[in-house]
Parts: C-alpha cells; sequence; structure tokens
C-alpha cells in the first residue's frame, strides 16, 4: 500500500473574528502562547484528517462557508495551519482563480512564458508545450494583443490551458469548470478526464451535482468547518443534501 | 519521499529559494518587462531617472554652493554624484517596492505554492539589474574626468554583495509588517527621503565629521545607519579618498547580515499570520 498523495492529520487553522486585532509588535514577535483570550478566534476548519490516493478524484462538498475554500488553500501551500499538518507528495497544479497573475499589460504570449515560468516550467518546456497551450485555448489570433483587452472568457481559458500543461499530478479545482461557454466546457472536461487516465490525482470543490458525479468516485463533506463525511460521493452528496434540505 | 514531501510542505527556507529560482527569475522578468511596457525608451528610463537628479544635485552643490573650493578630494564631484545616486537609487526604489511586494501580489501568492520569501527578494533584483545597467554610464564618467582605474574596482562586487544583504533583510521586514500594518507604506516615501540625506550620498563623509556645529551625538546616530558604510564603499571603488576604515566597514558589513537573518527570522515568524491577511 503506497503512502497518500495528499495527508491532512489533525488539520485546523484559526482567524481572528474581529477587526480590533492585538498589533504590539512585541506580540507580533513572540505571539506564540495561549496567552490571547479564545474568544476573538473562529476556525474554519478544525480536526480535519484525510488521505487520498494517487489517482483518486475527490469532491468537496459543503453549504457556503463551512471552510472548502480554505481546505484548498491550506493543501495548496497558500495557508500555514495553525494545529496539525497537511503534506502532498508531489506538486500541485491550482485551477484556482484562473486569472490570477496575468499582467494586463503584456500580450497574451508574454503572460503564458510568466505563468507558466512562475510554476516553475523552464523556457524550455515552454516553447515545447507553447503551440499546444494556444491551440487548446482558441486564442491564436490575439495571443500578441495585451491581454487587458482580452475577455474574461479568454483569459480563464489561457489559465486553464497553461495550468494543466504543467504536468503536476495534483490538480486543484475550485469551481473553475463553471466559467467559459458550453462548448469550451466540454472541452475542460475531456481534458480533465484525459489528465484523470493519466493518473493524476483530482481534488474538485464545488456546488454542482453534475460535475462532481462526472468526476469523483469519493465525497467528503465539510460542515461547520468539520469533516462529516468521508466516503462515497453518493454518501457524501447525501449527507449534503439532509443539511440543506433538498 | 520523505524529504520531498517536508521541504513541499514548508516551501520556505534558503534551499527552497533555490530550488525556485525559476519562479525568482520570471518574476524579475516580469518585473522589468511591466514597468517599461509602452514606453518608448524603454530600459532607458531606469538611466534617466538618476542622471536627471545627478544633474539637479550637481547644480546645486557642485555650481551654486561651490564656494571656491573642491567638492572632494581625489576626485571630480560629477564622478562622485553619479556613483552616490545610482546606488542610492537602487537602494531605496527596492525598498520601496519591496514593501508592496505581498500586497501588491495577492491573488498570485495565494494560489501559487512558492516561498513567499521570492516576492520581496525580486523586487530587490529587478531593482538591482536596473542597477547594473548603469554601470556603464558611471565607467564614462570615471574615463572622462579621468579618475583612477586601480584596485579599488574591487570593492564594487563587496559594496554589491553588502548591499544585497542589507536589502534583502529590510526587504522581508518592510514587506511582512506591511501586510499587517498599511502604515509602513505611508512612511516609505518620508524614510526614504530622511535616509537619502543620512548618508554620505552627495556630499562626502568628510562634511559630517568635520562639522563643527554637529554634537557629537548626532554624529554617532549618523554613523549608526549602514548605508554611510556601504555608501563609501560605492565612492571609494572610482576615489580611494574615500575609502571606509576597517570599523566603518566591519560595522556595515556586520550589520547587514545581521539584518538579513533577523529578517528572515521576522519574515518567517509572521508568514503564518501574513497569508491570513491577504
Amino acid at each position: 500500500m503506497s503512502k497518500p498523495i495528499i495527508e491532512a492529520r489533525d488539520l485546523g487553522i484559526r482567524f481572528v473574528r474581529s477587526r480590533k486585532r492585538n498589533l504590539k509588535l512585541r506580540d507580533m514577535i513572540i505571539h506564540r502562547g495561549g496567552r490571547q483570550p479564545s474568544a476573538d478566534y473562529f476556525w474554519p476548519l478544525r480536526n480535519v484528517s484525510f488521505g487520498i490516493g494517487q489517482g483518486e478524484a475527490v469532491g468537496v462538498i459543503g453549504s457556503n462557508g463551512t471552510g472548502k475554500s480554505t481546505l484548498l488553500r491550506l493543501i495548496s501551500g497558500a495557508l500555514v495551519p495553525d494545529e496539525g499538518s497537511v503534506h502532498c507528495r508531489g506538486k500541485v497544479a491550482p485551477l484556482l482563480q484562473l486569472s490570477a497573475g496575468f499582467s494586463g499589460d503584456l500580450t497574451g504570449r508574454e503572460n503564458i512564458y510568466m505563468v507558466a515560468g512562475m510554476h516553475g516550467m523552464t523556457r524550455k518546456q515552454i516553447r515545447d508545450k507553447f503551440d499546444e497551450i494556444v491551440a487548446f485555448s482558441e486564442i491564436e489570433k490575439f495571443i500578441d494583443t495585451p491581454v487587458t483587452h482580452y475577455s474574461s472568457g479568454m483569459k480563464v481559458r489561457l489559465g486553464f490551458s497553461v495550468v494543466t500543461q504543467l504536468g503536476h499530478p495534483i490538480l486543484l479545482v475550485d469551481e473553475a469548470l463553471a466559467v467559459g461557454d458550453k462548448r469550451f466546457r466540454n472541452k475542460c472536461y475531456q481534458k480533465m478526464e484525459s489528465m484523470l487516465a493519466e493518473g493524476r490525482t483530482l481534488f474538485l470543490v464545488s456546488h454542482n451535482e453534475g460535475d462532481l458525479k462526472r468526476f469523483c468516485t469519493r465525497g467528503l463533506f465539510l460542515d461547520a468547518g468539520k469533516l462529516e463525511v468521508d466516503g462515497t460521493l453518493d454518501e457524501a452528496l447525501d449527507a449534503y443534501n439532509v443539511v440543506t434540505g433538498a | 519521499m520523505a524529504v520531498i514531501s517536508r521541504t513541499l510542505g514548508k516551501a520556505t527556507g534558503v534551499g527552497a529559494l533555490w530550488r525556485n529560482r525559476q519562479t525568482l527569475l520570471t518574476l524579475v522578468q516580469r518585473d522589468l518587462a511591466v514597468k517599461y511596457q509602452r514606453s518608448v525608451l524603454g530600459y532607458f528610463w531606469s538611466l534617466i531617472e538618476p542622471m536627471g537628479m545627478a544633474g539637479i544635485y550637481y547644480f546645486v552643490f557642485g555650481v551654486l554652493y561651490n564656494s571656491g573650493g573642491k567638492q572632494v578630494e581625489g576626485g571630480a564631484y560629477p564622478v562622485f554624484v553619479v556613483v552616490g545616486i545610482f546606488a542610492w537609487q537602487w537602494a531605496s526604489s527596492a525598498m520601496s517596492e519591496s514593501t508592496r511586494s505581498l500586497t501588491s501580489q495577492a491573488s498570485l501568492i495565494t494560489t501559487m505554492r512558492v516561498p513567499r520569501e521570492i516576492f520581496p527578494v525580486a523586487k530587490v533584483v529587478a531593482r538591482f539589474a536596473e542597477y547594473a545597467a548603469g554601470l556603464p554610464i558611471i565607467v564614462v564618467f570615471a574615463l572622462f574626468y579621468g579618475a583612477s582605474f586601480s584596485w579599488t574596482l574591487l570593492l564594487l562586487p563587496v559594496a554589491i554583495l553588502i548591499q544585497t544583504a542589507l536589502l534583502v533583510g529590510i526587504s522581508f521586514i518592510l514587506s511582512s509588517i506591511n501586510v499587517l500594518m498599511r502604515d509602513v507604506d505611508r512612511f516609505m516615501r518620508l524614510a526614504m527621503r530622511i535616509l537619502f540625506y543620512a548618508a554620505p550620498v552627495v556630499y562626502p563623509l568628510s562634511k559630517v565629521l568635520n562639522a563643527e556645529s554637529a554634537p557629537g551625538w548626532l554624529k554617532d546616530l549618523y554613523m549608526a545607519n549602514p548605508f554611510v558604510g556601504i555608501i563609501q564603499l560605492h565612492h571609494s571603488v572610482w576615489n580611494s579618498h574615500e575609502l571606509p576604515g576597517w570599523p566603518l566597514f566591519w560595522y556595515s558589513t556586520s550589520i547587514s547580515f545581521a539584518l538579513l537573518f533577523v529578517g528572515w527570522a521576522l519574515f518567517r515568524s509572521l508568514e503564518a499570520r501574513v497569508l491570513k491577511e491577504l
């Protein structure tokens, strides 16, 4: 039995509820320690443990504000947990906020090099994949136009094309599939399926039952920052429907 | 495998910074590309701006307040002011831009798994690239005014190394604290102006040390600024009269590297909180 590719142990993170933060320099440097009153904190996520094997497709379900996006940010490394740990044994391709990282003043071509480079691709790797990225995003005609003039759909298409070409084994997806027109969405679905067939691991956050059923076999149901169900997708969806009264 | 997961989980540290050098390089390229996009003169702006400033200070101190004597011993004032301004321009733009390096790139930082140190470091490196682009100008000035080309040229890489350490350390401190207290950014303009006159950028250090009207404690305070030794080192590359003594040299060096480590430690201890605030 190989080790899980994503492993969370007693994962928890807390945020400060009130705006009145304690900003004394002394406290910032030595802020560890339990002197602070706990009433000012809330835990968007706590005591969450799971292990995801390579090649699994996991859907995360939960009402708004139950910690789904926080969980994604913790896995992607963009947040540091206050309790427990989360480990990824492989690089993560984040399909979150797909147009993040584009500079409006630069052209599509320059932005492909910049965004792919920031995700760690070398210039040669990008050059090899360049045509594929452009072809998939269908913006051949505008590749030398500054991204400011792109429609939001074009930006998302370009972002999706770049991130899916990274070749990283773990895909984190946050509603990114809900964007783009129907035809491009279908193309993205096919791309996702082919990546899953290659043995990549998918971690999908969505409210869309159709998307979840299409890709995922396993479901995690989050409620009030707790992992309530970790089972098949149907089990997680049933629990979600009970809570939402559908 | 355990090593990989541990480092990826942490995503911080010197090794992580080195492994992500591709990302760092790309950030620097993007910074420069965005800055000079849609401008006709492009990279020349990184030369025009400090040259303009140097012209102003030459006019004020070299022409208006030139009371017959030489402003600088052992060299020409135009060389002195150009060297000082270029070195200072790197320092001040690196410090003020790195202050905003986390807040202005929040969407990137919250979606990517890279060591966060990369963002302030990239600002220091990008501004250094502009400084390096200006070095030929300094050489032209030195040739024109007949400055000596001697062993002191070897001090240039030393000065650059110490200045890099200091700037990176300061940028760690400023960028992380600015996320928690935006006051820092507001304060930077004033701070940069004060620091500009609080270092021997456009006037020689001897003027301060020989100023009889200045009380001793003020001179001590002045000498506490680690930029004093670094700027002196820059001047001394072309003018051996400006060589800093060993005490000043070691003082600036040790403060710079101490700030590098303190800044890094602060950055890492604030990291979790900073990420929540972005």
